[in-house]
């Protein structure tokens, strides 16, 4: 699996791809519990000679509850996949503790901190900017040029741009992604630092 | 928020009556003075939510007790207007330390707050700390924190009563009940 560098996350120097996440993280760092924004990347699916198909990487991890976070609030089609992608993780890695957060929990949590209005604005299609993260794309989903060559077997396995085909997604992604920080934080009212 | 002049009638469904809670925290009381007999307890109530649970609780330990009162902000609240981190409202009034500390809760779902209120109490060296919890949610659980004392475990649906509030109302229904949608929606 691969492992990127982060530090415990502080509410505005991460790139989300969801301004649901960016609330998520927010109500983290009020409790001081610290996380880490996708930090692993776990394959999940692999060819016959070992290559990996496909990966999942978590939302969140909180180090010192040693517990993924999945937040899935966006449309029933894509939380089946989610749930697919969940199943395969905890069968390949028993021990990995997740925990999926539906869009009903998403909701409840913001009812319970009086922050009901904002739910349609943090949930679905509306908090949602770019695809989720490459790695939740179905096989057939992905942008072209992504690299399949990793060794198999739960070794590390890294989305990297091939070429001008892979660049183009990642800009995309990127100004998007920036865009949602921008939302996230004027929603919260936090000035947003990109 | 609009809220009925009639409580009860935002009320879609009655999960706890009085009676059926009047009679657990009966039964928290006794295993809770058995479990401490011949020890030094501090109830510590978490405001506001489990003012009525720990006033009942109190009345329903036979032991010689100290109590104490702590209110720990919540996000959305003031989250975006001060430092954004949880914060001490009111702190304990009297040390503990060396003492058997009990937080009296009135719900746990997430665990977040507890989870802060535990490691800030830790820090005051207290000889044990347990949590006794009219309520527990745990399709909500995140942080997984053993609650020593549960009156009730009860499903994934927004409740109100008891202590229990939504917009700082309903805190004085006598019961446990789950808030109709339209009444949080409106």
């Amino acid at each position: 699996m691969t492992e990127a560098v982060s530090a415990p996350g502080q509410r505005s120097d991460c790139a989300f791809a969801h301004a649901s996440e960016a609330e998520f993280g927010r109500i983290l760092d009020f409790y001081q519990v610290a996380w880490n924004y996708e930090p692993t990347t776990f394959p999940i699916l692999w060819d016959l000679d070992g290559n990996v198909l496909e990966s999942f990487a978590p939302d969140f991890y909180l180090p010192e509850l040693d517990l993924f976070v999945e937040l899935t609030t966006l449309q029933q089609r894509l939380v089946r996949k989610k749930n697919r992608k969940v199943r395969r993780l905890r069968e390949l890695y028993p021990s990995l503790r997740i925990k999926l957060f539906y869009a009903r929990d998403f909701r409840a949590l913001m009812l319970k901190y009086g922050r009901s209005a904002l739910v349609s604005e943090l949930s679905g299609t509306m908090g949602q900017v770019v695809p989720h993260h490459e790695s939740d794309l179905e096989p057939d989903d992905r942008p072209l040029g992504l690299d399949r060559s990793a060794a198999p077997n739960h070794a590390a396995f890294d989305l990297k741009p091939d070429g001008d085909a892979g660049q183009r997604p990642e800009r995309r992604s990127r100004n998007a992604r920036r865009r949602a920080i921008r939302k996230a934080a004027a929603l919260a009212n936090v000035p947003a630092t990109i | 928020m609009k809220v009925s002049q009639d409580l009860v009638s935002d009320v879609a469904e009655v999960l706890l009556s009085e009676e059926q809670i009047a009679a657990k925290v009966a039964e928290l009381g006794q295993r809770i003075s058995a479990d401490y007999a011949g020890r030094e307890l501090t109830l510590v109530s978490v405001l506001k939510g489990s003012l009525p649970f720990m006033a009942d609780l109190m009345r329903r330990i036979t032991l010689p007790l100290r109590i104490d009162l702590m209110e720990v902000s919540s996000y959305g609240g003031t989250a975006t207007e001060s430092s954004g981190l949880v914060r001490i409202l009111k702190d304990l009034s009297a040390p503990i330390d060396d003492q058997d500390v009990l937080i009296v809760e009135d719900i746990i779902d997430t665990g977040l707050t507890l989870n802060y209120l535990i490691r800030y109490l830790k820090g005051k060296n207290p000889r044990s700390i347990k949590v006794c919890s009219l309520l527990d949610k745990p399709a909500r659980r995140l942080v997984d924190i053993p609650i020593d004392y549960v009156g009730f475990e009860i499903p994934d649906a927004f409740v109100v009563g008891y202590g229990l509030d939504f917009g700082e109302v309903y805190r004085n229904l006598r019961f446990v009940g789950v808030l109709r949608p339209e009444a949080y929606e409106s």
